[in-house]
């Protein structure tokens, strides 16, 4: 009888967690699990958006392999990311050492640091096209002042994709902050007093204490990193639409202009199938590669 | 007894529901203009709902870089709009995909249909007509009669021919004491949509055309060819024209600030300018497309499209016909300081007591607008990416002419 009565008792409280989960589990499927099947099965259709989707079968797939503008526009999301995550984690890094420390007033500098992150993306666009403006743009005005020629931060080809890296790097580097705030004030100040009695001096104790014990933080920030940047599209679409002459045109652009200007939503949901398989397998490298390494260790 | 009543309600308020969206037209604007939004708010919807009691009006208005994207979205969701503004160039895509209806049975019940004239012509498709329009804008070249003064230019004298547009922008060049250029004579646009319109301008002034009525790309020719060497002579070898894009609204567009003499404009920089730098405006005229072969200019109309999935027909029919009326097209017109597509409009006082609106409806003489094909904007795009590459000097002009046709001729 008492058995029966704890399976029931257990039995309600497994129902009542399930109870809470259910709305948040019920909209994952309907708007994150169920899309994702939606889009597959869409991308071996030649749908247009209005008509009636019809089976092709590999074709969109088969066409974006063969499409050389496919293969340049992935490579140019490749060099944005490794252009981009790098130094956003070193900068986040360092600014998260620096409002670590408990002075009156920091808290002004967090706030100030984080707040690019809940600017929305297409404000900051048109606040960095300001900023780079090669007539009246306030960075070309400083360079004036020392004679330097107007540089064209997004009319050069070759100048584009870094100029839009840096804006991203700016707005990016207070989130990863956060993240990286969080994970030194999970350190034990007692590992640093004990490592300063033993005579490491604060170099030594950042590479042998602080970096080893963020490790975790590092492989969470670095697969959040790779999975925002390789979708990389606003700010391109913004600030330069994909050009001058297709210099900032990431997987991202492409997939737009092939969904939304040309109507051809089979093939951007190839496309975007493609991507979120490289994004997937590149996260599980990631997580795999910083495993092997705990591991070893 | 509850559940009686709550069935009860659920049928009545379903019924109501019914009742309520049956007797609805949802139209949308494209654009976000405040003056736009009051004209139709407070003007034009309470006028139709007055004399239609039985009829309501729901009005949003998106903005146009969203429209393709919404108007996808909520087709595809089964919620889209019974009439929806769009360019022109979108005419052929919506018609052969059927997401619009014929409107050939409805046109002649608009009130004085002649009097859109030859502005029609741009919403027939394969011989069905399609799009009533309401707006239009063209490009001409705008300048500044001072800077023509300071050159010794007569400002009442603007260019007419290739040969005095080229030279006029050599003379109003100027440089500064660092040897670099303070003023280009002429801002011609190097990249995106706008250098293909200009590019084009000049194709047809020299006896061109972009498309045979085959829609095969015929824009390679020699005409094309010239067209495109004239274009790349004034930005990369006399340089009277920036190799990258001047841009900017208001008292920062490049004849405002006056780092050019001469640039393309459309009206609505024009009114931009006049809010922001009322006294620079007051130097700048505009003038009328040079020539070659023949004077043109691009213009283009945005106009109405019928859903062909309206439930109610006849009511969006009547809605269609209030808000291409005369009294609407010039409130329409009036609100956004655009060209209306009604001839009688030009008599209207914000036309007739403005010379530059009414240069603009002078050049829409010479005007000529996008080609109604399918794949009109992956075409144009090809067009953009290829024309670029030329003015840019990273390719050969007859090679990149040769390529986009190519490309455009593969998309069939």
């Amino acid at each position: 009888m008492r058995k029966i009565m704890k399976f029931t008792v257990k039995k309600k409280m497994v129902l009542t967690a399930y109870l809470f989960i259910l709305p948040v589990l019920a909209f994952n499927l309907l708007f994150r699990v169920a899309p994702i099947f939606m889009s597959l099965n869409l991308s071996f259709t030649d749908y247009d958006g209005f008509t009636s989707p019809n089976f092709v079968g590999f074709e969109n797939y088969l066409n974006l392999f063969s499409q050389s503008e496919f293969w340049q526009s992935m490579l140019r999301t490749f060099q944005f990311a490794f252009e981009v995550i790098p130094l956003n984690m070193i900068i986040s890094l360092f600014l998260a050492l620096i409002v670590n420390d408990k002075i009156k007033g920091m808290g002004f500098f967090r706030a100030a640091f984080y707040l690019p992150v809940i600017t929305p993306m297409v404000a900051v666009s048109i606040i960095w096209m300001w900023i780079y403006d090669p007539q009246a743009g306030i960075l070309n005005y400083f360079l004036s002042l020392f004679s330097i020629p107007p540089v064209r931060f997004l009319q050069d080809p070759s100048n584009a994709m870094h100029s839009v890296a840096i804006m991203r790097i700016w707005r990016g580097v207070g989130w990863n902050m956060i993240i990286y705030l969080a994970g030194l004030q999970g350190i034990s100040q007692n590992l640093y007093e004990a490592a300063s009695i033993d005579g490491a001096n604060k170099f030594r104790q950042f590479f042998k204490i602080t970096m080893p014990l963020l490790k975790p933080v590092h492989v969470y920030v670095v697969t959040v990193a790779i999975i925002s940047t390789l979708q990389t599209f606003t700010e391109m679409y913004v600030m330069t639409s994909g050009g001058p002459l297709e210099s900032t045109t990431t997987i991202g652009v492409l997939i737009y202009r092939a969904a939304f200007d040309y109507m051809k939503m089979g093939y951007a949901s190839a496309m975007s199938f493609v991507l979120g398989i490289i994004i997937m397998l590149l996260s599980l490298f990631n997580l795999l590669i910083n495993k092997k390494g705990d591991d070893m260790n | 007894m509850i559940k009686k009543q709550l069935l009860v309600l659920l049928v009545l308020s379903t019924f109501s529901l019914f009742c309520l969206g049956s007797g609805t037209v949802k139209i949308w604007f494209a654009g976000t203009n405040k003056p736009l939004i009051e004209e139709v708010e407070n003007v034009l919807i309470p006028e139709f709902e007055k004399e239609n009691p039985g009829i309501k009006v729901k009005a949003e208005f998106i903005p146009w870089g969203e429209l393709s994207t919404k108007l996808t979205t909520s087709f595809a969701g089964g919620i889209g709009p019974d009439i929806f503004m769009h360019g022109q160039a979108a005419i052929a895509g919506f018609a052969e995909k059927e997401i619009i209806a014929a409107i050939d049975d409805y046109i002649y019940g608009i009130e004085d249909f002649a009097d859109f004239g030859s502005t029609l012509d741009a919403g027939v498709y394969r011989g069905k007509s399609y799009f009533i329009p309401v707006f239009g804008s063209g490009r001409l070249i705008a300048y500044r009669t001072d800077f023509f003064q300071n050159a010794g230019l007569n400002p009442e004298e603007p260019p007419i021919t290739w040969e005095q547009l080229r030279n006029y922008a050599i003379s109003l060049t100027k440089k500064g004491n660092n040897g670099r250029v303070s003023t280009f004579g002429l801002n011609l646009p190097v990249e995106g949509v706008d250098l293909q319109q200009s590019w084009t301008a000049f194709l047809i002034q020299n006896g061109g055309g972009l498309f045979d009525e085959n829609l095969n790309p015929i824009f390679n020719s020699s005409e094309g060819l010239e067209a495109l060497n004239y274009y790349i002579q004034l930005v990369q070898k006399d340089k009277v024209s920036p190799d990258y894009t001047l841009q900017g609204m208001g008292n920062v567009h490049p004849l405002a600030a006056g780092t050019v003499a001469m640039s393309y404009i459309v009206l609505e920089d024009l009114a931009q300018m006049k809010m922001y730098s009322p006294k620079e405006t007051e130097k700048i005229k505009v003038m009328l497309p040079t020539v070659r072969e023949e004077r043109a200019s691009f213009y283009s109309f945005a106009g109405f499209m019928v859903s062909n999935s309206t439930r109610n027909k006849e009511d969006t029919i009547k809605v269609l016909n209030h808000f291409t009326s005369k009294k609407s097209i010039t409130g329409i017109n009036r609100a956004l300081n655009s060209l209306p597509p009604r001839q009688s409009c030009v008599e209207a006082d914000f036309i007739s007591g403005n010379p530059d609106i009414g240069m603009f409806v002078k050049g829409s003489k010479y005007a000529f607008g996008n080609p109604n094909m399918p794949n009109w904007v992956q075409a144009r795009d090809i067009l953009v990416k290829y024309l670029e590459r030329a003015v840019k000097g990273v390719m050969g002009s007859q090679d990149a002419l040769d390529s986009a046709a190519k490309e455009i001729s593969a998309l069939k």
